[in-house]
């Protein structure tokens, strides 16, 4: 009874648009309304994945893809925490180095791609180099504010306490920053699997999924690209529901209200 | 009376503001006895809350000396615990933690801790929420853990930043006797903080009357009467309209 | 204090200590100052390295270098002409998302029924960055303006509709109300209520929906194109001419900005009505 009336309550609407547009996509390319080069009937997208999962090349996409993103995103991670919390525990270094930090902010992210082609060259490392530096600036910057927004109120216990620098971190600074550091990786994560993406457009051919999408533009195989689109799509999506669940896990704090 | 256990000489402190230095405290001079329960009542603006910092060693004097056992008031110091006004408990700390907090550098064995905590808890009359988050907790319930956690290191002054100032009257009423309790149990030396005369005449051994711009000490009351005390008993209610009539004579130093 | 303080707090103005700080504009000053200082020594640091031949010219080219050829670029013309076919695309594609946007903000803002249906599907599709669609958008329409149109309109889109839907989902009850006692017609309501009332939010997803507009510029011109403030890096990074390079970042940066700040004055203006009066 109860699933029966969480199906009743559920809102299917949502489903209509998607799976009109699927029938009008079938039916076109079923009664060649138009060019199934152009566009690849579902079919066809789908025999495209599962040909591609079980010749195994789809994993060696998705693996290639999943460990440059994670390399660069570990990397871009450590820097950040390290850069953003210099910057937040330090008045000096904020003082110094802050601005220059904020300026080089402004330049997009991409704009960056020709640097780095011409200092790492075309492979792996400027691949990486390249998700790390996208993922640095979201972790830099809010773990930075989170520091910054420890309670001066809390503060003043931690100094009436007596509480020891690393006691101050582990009771006091951490725990502040918490929310603020969870924003930071969480935006880490959105960008890096998009700079993975986009290191597999800009840099040399090597496996992963984009690049297999852009193989497939070239070579004018429209069912590659619509399946590596949705693989991207899945990807994107389950990398934020994992970060999603970890802080909610992590924050437990938070939710009694 | 006896030797001077806390002792404030001569203690100045003023501000800088943009045009020019304001001052807040103007020789103030107070010696506390041992075991004594004092309390400093005044309006808004008299200084009073930053004597208590003065005291807690988050403010340095500008001037003046303050001394306990006559070594000089320098930082912190868990000699000196205090409960403010908001409770400032850590929200990602359960009550217990809280607590356990200020025995973090204690030279005690974590069983030696965990007694000492529930020993705490149950004094405050809280034992059974020691797993609780303080999001969980009421205003009320919520000082209680920061009574618990500002006596739990045993301080020689526990400083009462108006730690009631901030609850409905029922429960002020409530902590105000509870406060007498543990005060008469453990003989901590406290200098309680209020605008509010009903409680300073209630608990305090003597109260001093502060009044604003700067803040100067207008006068030291004695209360004579043995503890614990009732809120009603006449001698109160006679030395609460004494001190109040200290407020009416000028409109602008009314109580907040 | 034997213990140092892990972090300290700026003293604010009303509780600095006197003895501390007795001369606080003249600090002031000298910090404003000193801000500058780290950035100039790096640049003092990066010409003397390239001078002296610790790291070649190629790689690293020198300040001077950059700036001269930010000045030729900008005395024969060449970057504004760059700049202005980029502004363009820019213009343009943000004129078709904003305008699709709106629509699709303010629409579903007015039905919960649309919104039901259209809702989810806009979500799925906006969770793909736009970088993902290009191999698509390629294919269905090539590698001409309208690739950079229809990039540059996603980009746009999303935040101008989230931000208007939210903008009317949040208007308080009360001014909807009044307006149904009055009974107003759809289209003063529109006019009179809805639209004020929402412009806030709107204009928060205009800002935002700009700069994201020239990220996506900065992207799909790195990607293909043949002209543009992006293709000059593309062109400089394959003549290994990194000065063109660096120009072309700084000048990516100062354009965005300049973008962003522009928008946030515009706003301030606007919305005067907001600000208390005293």
């Amino acid at each position: 009874m109860a699933l029966l009336s969480l199906i009743s309550r559920y809102d299917w609407r949502g489903w209509v648009l998607p799976l009109a547009l699927l029938l009008v996509w079938t039916l076109s390319t079923a009664f060649d309304w138009v060019d199934t080069r152009l566009l690849a009937s579902p079919l066809a997208v789908l025999s495209a994945f599962s040909k591609a999962a079980l010749s195994g090349e789809l994993w060696v996409d998705l693996s290639a893809s999943l460990i440059r993103n994670l390399n660069g995103f570990a990397l871009g991670v450590l820097a950040g925490l390290l850069f953003g919390g210099l910057l937040g525990l330090s008045r000096q270094a904020e003082h110094w180095i802050g601005p220059t930090f904020h300026a080089l902010k402004q330049i997009a992210l991409f704009a960056w791609i020709p640097l780095l082609s011409a200092w790492f060259g075309f492979g792996e490392p400027a691949k990486v180099t390249f998700i790390a530096l996208a993922v640095f600036y979201p972790v830099a910057l809010n773990t930075f504010e989170g520091i910054r927004s420890v309670r001066r109120e809390l503060y003043e216990v931690a100094q009436v306490l007596r509480l020891s620098p690393l006691q101050r971190l582990r009771y006091l600074v951490l725990p502040s920053a918490a929310p603020a550091l969870f924003t930071g990786l969480h935006l880490g994560l959105i960008y890096a699997w998009l700079a993975t993406l986009g290191a597999e457009y800009f840099f040399s051919a090597a496996p992963g999924i984009g690049n297999s999408m852009i193989d497939g533009r070239e070579h004018f195989h429209m069912d590659q690209v619509l399946y590596g689109l949705m693989v991207v799509g899945a990807v994107g999506l389950l990398l934020n529901r994992l970060a999603q669940s970890l802080e909610r896990r992590l924050l437990r704090w938070r939710d009694h209200r | 009376m006896t030797a001077a256990f806390l002792s404030l000489q001569r203690v100045h402190k003023s501000f800088a503001l943009a045009d020019g230095p304001l001052p807040v405290l103007q020789d103030i001079n107070l010696n506390i006895r041992q075991g004594e329960f004092v309390s400093i009542v005044g309006g808004s603006g008299c200084g009073k809350s930053t004597l208590l910092r003065l005291l807690v060693g988050l403010e340095e004097a500008s001037g003046g000396s303050l001394l306990l056992e006559n070594e000089p008031i320098r930082g912190t110091d868990l000699a000196r615990g205090i409960v403010f006004q908001d409770h400032r408990l850590y929200p990602w700390l359960t009550v217990e933690d809280n607590v356990l907090l200020a025995l973090a550098n204690a030279p005690l064995s974590k069983a030696q801790r965990h007694e000492l905590v529930q020993e705490h808890l149950a004094l405050v009359g809280l034992s059974g929420f020691a797993k609780a988050w303080p999001s969980q907790l009421s205003g009320g319930m919520s000082q209680r853990v920061a009574i618990a956690r500002g006596l739990v290191n045993r301080p020689k002054v526990l400083l009462l930043d108006e730690p009631f100032g901030a609850l409905d009257a029922l429960t002020r009423a409530q902590l105000q006797d509870e406060l007498a309790r543990i005060w008469l149990a453990e003989g901590i030396t406290t200098v309680l903080v209020t605008h509010d005369v009903d409680e300073a005449v209630l608990l305090g051994d003597r109260v001093v009357v502060m009044e604003p711009r700067p803040g100067r000490i207008r006068r030291v009351v004695e209360v004579n009467l043995p503890h614990p005390r009732r809120r009603d008993q006449l001698e109160l209610v006679q030395l609460r309209q004494d001190i109040l009539q200290d407020f009416s004579h000028s409109p602008n130093t009314a109580l907040a | 204090m034997s213990n140092l303080p892990l972090i300290s707090w700026r003293p604010l103005s009303l509780r600095a200590d006197i003895s501390r700080f007795s001369a606080p504009s003249l600090l002031w000053v000298g910090s404003k100052a000193s801000a500058l200082v780290f950035p100039a020594l790096l640049l003092v640091l990066w010409q003397v390295a390239v001078n002296r031949h610790w790291v070649s010219a190629q790689i690293l080219p020198p300040p001077s270098l950059v700036l001269e050829s930010l000045l030729q670029l900008w005395h024969s013309g060449d970057l504004w002409r760059e700049l202005s076919i980029s502004l363009e695309r820019v213009l343009i594609g943000f004129v078709l998302g904003s305008a699709a946007g709106l629509l699709l903000g303010i629409g579903m803002g007015l039905s919960r029924t649309l919104e039901a249906y259209v809702l989810p599907s806009f979500q799925a599709i906006s969770q793909v960055p736009v970088l993902g669609w290009i191999p698509l958008l390629m294919m269905l329409v090539g590698i001409d303006e309208s690739l950079k149109y229809l990039v540059i309109a996603k980009a746009v889109m999303v935040p101008i509709t989230l931000n208007a839907l939210a903008g009317i989902r949040n208007i308080p009850k009360g001014y909807l109300e009044v307006a149904q006692v009055y009974q107003l017609g759809l289209a003063q309501r529109l006019r009179r209520v809805i639209l004020p009332a929402a412009l806030p939010s709107l204009f928060t997803g205009v800002r935002f929906a700009l700069t994201k507009g020239w990220i996506a510029l900065v992207t799909v011109e790195l990607l293909a194109s043949s002209e543009g403030i992006g293709y000059l890096m593309v062109d400089g990074r394959q003549m290994f001419q990194l000065d063109l390079v660096i120009v072309g970042m700084l000048v990516i940066g100062v354009v965005g900005l300049l973008l962003d700040q522009g928008l946030a004055w515009v706003e301030m203006r606007l919305q005067r009505w907001q600000r208390p009066a005293f």
